[in-house]
């Protein structure tokens, strides 16, 4: 063999390694159809598509950061806060909506952003800081709802989002569409996204390069904020009811899609599309669980696992190829 | 080779194949206790090939190894250790955080009660160990506080515990500055006096020359000689390995003049206060031990600053200090790295990424990018360059360390600089690559950049410079013209002698 061979080789070793997801997710639905044939239905599919949306759009922004080679463990308390405060601003009135939407937008963004200040200027570990930050908005939630459920969503509000357009697809889906859309243009169309997989992939060298490492190290952390804001109100579109821990745990899953999708802890590789894909292979062996009549604990079992084989699999990969 | 004798080593016919690929091709080699010999060759002559048999690192195809006689067959590094072949790698596999000792006797520390680790025996086991082969090294010290030649003599006590008969030293000198380099050959040389056989990896020839007894070559997987270096010139040697002559090309580029003021670099360091100035088209070499402050200086100059080491500049009313690499792209002062994997390269991402990661705003419109825009810098660049990659896809991780250089440097002139600062543009990469780099930076020159190349090759600056100045203690002491630069001016100066001399010369 050549070394033009071996390269070559190398290379579609590399683009497998790096489209095995999608081969997985196609594998995932096979099986699930062979299961159930409610997987072949439009209307089931795009309520399973609907179902994952919060947990989907919080993917995207994580993915940001852990292409960055951070991580986001606060997005959970963000989706809890954001869509605990947009449901007592819309206060049951219609009004109120669009302020409260920006206003929860906001939140989102400032915590994400703050994350960002520490995590480019301070050298505490981004599980930490993420875990910190997680905690106290936590807190945060708990002192502004004072502990229980608060908040009326306005009139219209969930019937939006819920509606389904053709009678099939639901506003929900388009909306987990469209930011997939926004995420994937943000990583491939702009600088910012191709400085996020050079700062990722050697920190050091990017900034002898001259590259705005703190400066995009901010950002990505606000986006993760921000997307953790527009989970919050995909959650509470999807439920209608406001609850302060309507978030919590949903990191896990994110956690479990982003790197599913190729998107390692080490930073510099993965990217959006790959996370969209984990987080529907994640969402239809939840499915599946639910089926074949397995506890949801078991669920709980079943992500940690993929946590841990996807995150085992890519390392293996990474060590052949890098 | 004494008739009737057992040499120490004796490879017959070794050979290792890959498929479609013969690394080593029936070599066949004698050297025996209490000598230093050399294995020199081309990037890809089969050298590291040779070695990595000869430490049990990979399995011949074919041939023999002998050690006194006896054929042998490693199943790995360790069963080589234990047949009494050490090999320092040019790459270390320290333990940073631990201790000198710990690191010397990683895995085979003394225990004590509990199976604990005993520390006191450890710690007199390895001053043992450090006295008896005159290492000058801290037991006790973490080996992260090292410097890169103490973290060598590390590796080199840590093969010396095997109490091995064979030691391998692969690119020792490549990483010391010249008075560590001696401290290394006294090291060697006593080795050697107590009956060790080193074998000797090398590019640089005139060390090979200095320390060696014989020297083999080897080139396209082939053994070509093995000689005395006893009245052995680097030229003949170069001729060996190539199969032609010529080392490195004299002729520097003539020096263009321009209009353009020059750049006053007044360097602010712990030791005091220096000057240096950079005109456009000139090259300046800045030649010191390792230690000096030279890498240190380089950064510095380029939005790098320590508090002890600030660099303000001046030029025709304008004056800079550069708080941020950012900050002095923007007036183009570039840095180009010595230490391409850990500071320079990305190394997952492709050719394109790599090449355009500096300049993605000018190739962009605002925060988009211009994809096509970027694959045309980067292919144009890397054209101009003479880089040769099966794709721009590929990962730069898996380049020759020559060609990843070539995309740093494109890196750097994609963004247009006015002043390029390379650190050791060269090390580590074959002699082929080294003149094109030389020739790359020698147009740059001639097309108006200023270059200030930081090297510890001697030979290097003197081939490519217009102007060497000499850095010791973390201050110029002395400044040359090439034509008036030799060796050992230049060590003088870096071995602090510099002023002495010129005021001997009454300058």
């Amino acid at each position: 063999m050549s070394t033009l061979d071996l390269l070559r080789n190398e290379a579609t070793t590399r683009f497998l390694a790096r489209n095995a997801i999608f081969a997985v997710l196609l594998l995932v639905f096979c099986l699930a159809v062979a299961i159930s044939d409610a997987f072949l239905q439009p209307l089931y599919i795009f309520n399973v598509v609907r179902q994952v949306a919060p947990v989907g759009i919080a993917a995207i922004g994580v993915t940001f950061v852990m292409i960055l080679g951070g991580v986001d463990l606060s997005v959970g308390a963000v989706i809890s806060l954001t869509s605990v405060f947009c449901a007592v601003q819309m206060g049951g009135d219609a009004d109120n909506t669009a302020f409260a939407l920006l206003a929860a937008c906001a939140i989102g963004a400032a915590i994400g952003t703050v994350n960002g200040i520490a995590a480019a200027f301070t050298r505490v570990s981004p599980f930490i800081l993420t875990l910190g930050t997680g905690i106290a908005v936590l807190g945060l939630t708990q002192i502004y709802s004072g502990g229980t459920a608060r908040g009326i969503v306005a009139p219209g509000f969930r019937e939006f989002f819920n509606f389904r357009i053709g009678g099939i697809v639901p506003v929900l889906a388009l909306a987990l569409a469209a930011l997939t859309a926004v995420g994937l243009l943000i990583q491939h169309k702009t600088i910012f996204g191709r400085q996020l997989f050079l700062v990722g992939s050697n920190r050091r060298a990017a900034n002898l390069s001259g590259l705005p490492t703190a400066r995009v190290t901010v950002l990505a952390y606000a986006l993760s904020g921000l997307f953790g804001a527009f989970a919050g109100i995909a959650l509470l579109a999807r439920s209608g009811v406001s609850n302060t821990l309507s978030g919590q745990g949903l990191e896990f899953q994110v956690l479990a899609a982003v790197v599913l999708g190729g998107t390692t802890f080490e930073g510099g590789r993965g990217g959006i599309a790959g996370t969209i894909a984990g987080v529907l292979v994640l969402v239809i062996a939840f499915n599946l669980v639910n089926i074949s009549g397995l506890p949801y604990a078991m669920q709980l079992v079943v992500m940690g696992t993929i946590i841990i084989l996807a995150s085992a699999v890519y390392g293996q990969i990474s060590a052949r190829s890098g | 080779m004494n008739h009737g004798h057992t040499p120490l080593l004796s490879v017959s016919a070794l050979s290792k194949r890959y498929p479609g690929v013969v690394a080593l091709n029936g070599v066949d080699l004698t050297a025996d206790a209490g000598e230093v010999h050399a294995l020199v060759g081309a990037n890809g002559a089969g050298k590291s090939t040779l070695m990595n048999l000869l430490s049990g690192a990979q399995s011949p195809s074919g041939g023999e190894i002998r050690i006194a006689g006896q054929s042998m067959q490693f199943a790995g590094p360790s069963a080589a250790q234990e047949q009494g072949i050490a090999t320092v790698y040019q790459e270390f596999s320290l333990v940073p955080q631990l201790s000198v000792s710990r690191n010397i006797y990683l895995g085979r520390e003394p225990k004590g009660a509990l199976g604990l680790i005993d520390g006191r025996a450890l710690r007199t086991q390895t001053i043992a160990l450090l006295e008896r082969f005159g290492l000058k090294l801290d037991p006790d010290a973490e080996v992260s506080t090292l410097s890169v030649a103490e973290q060598q003599l590390v590796e080199i006590a840590r093969a010396l515990s095997f109490e091995g008969r064979i030691l391998i030293l692969d690119e020792p000198t490549a990483v010391l500055s010249l008075a560590e380099q001696e401290n290394l050959f006294a090291i060697i040389r006593q080795l050697r006096r107590d009956g060790m056989l080193i074998l000797y990896v090398s590019h640089y020839l005139k060390e090979v020359l200095a320390i060696a007894d014989q020297v083999t070559v080897l080139r396209d997987g082939e053994k070509i000689a093995t000689r005395l270096t006893k009245g052995l010139t680097v030229d003949a040697l170069v001729e060996t390995m190539t199969g032609a002559s010529g080392a490195f090309d004299k002729a520097a580029a003539p020096r263009t003049m321009r209009d353009e003021p020059p750049y006053l670099v007044s360097y602010q360091a712990d030791t005091g206060t220096s000057t240096l100035t950079l005109a456009a088209g000139e090259i300046v070499g800045v030649a010191g031990l390792v230690g000096s402050g030279r890498t240190t200086f380089a950064k510095a100059l380029t939005g790098n600053p320590l508090p002890t080491a600030i660099a303000d500049i001046r030029r025709a009313g304008e004056s800079f200090r550069f708080a941020s690499p950012r900050a002095a792209m923007r007036e183009g002062f570039v840095y180009i790295t010595e230490d391409r994997k850990r500071d320079g390269i990305f190394t997952e991402l492709d050719i394109v990424a790599n090449a355009t990661a500096s300049a993605l705003n000018r190739l962009g419109r605002g925060p988009l990018r211009d994809v096509r825009r970027e694959k045309a810098a980067a292919s144009d660049m890397l054209t101009r360059l003479r880089l040769v990659a099966s794709s721009l896809g590929a990962p730069i991780g898996k380049l020759s360390g020559g060609n990843q250089q070539k995309v740093l440097i494109g890196r750097a002139l994609l963004t247009e600089p006015r002043v390029l600062v390379c650190d050791e543009p060269t090390r580590g990469i074959d002699v082929g690559a080294k003149a094109e780099i030389h020739e790359i930076l020698r147009d740059l020159a001639a097309s108006g950049v200023a270059i200030l190349v930081v090297s510890s090759e001697t030979e290097e600056l003197l081939a490519l410079a217009h102007r060497i100045v000499v850095m010791h203690e973390r201050c110029f002491v002395a400044e040359m013209p090439v034509e008036e630069a030799d060796d050992m001016r230049i060590l003088l100066a870096a071995s602090g002698g510099a002023e002495v001399m010129e005021k001997n010369n009454g300058n």
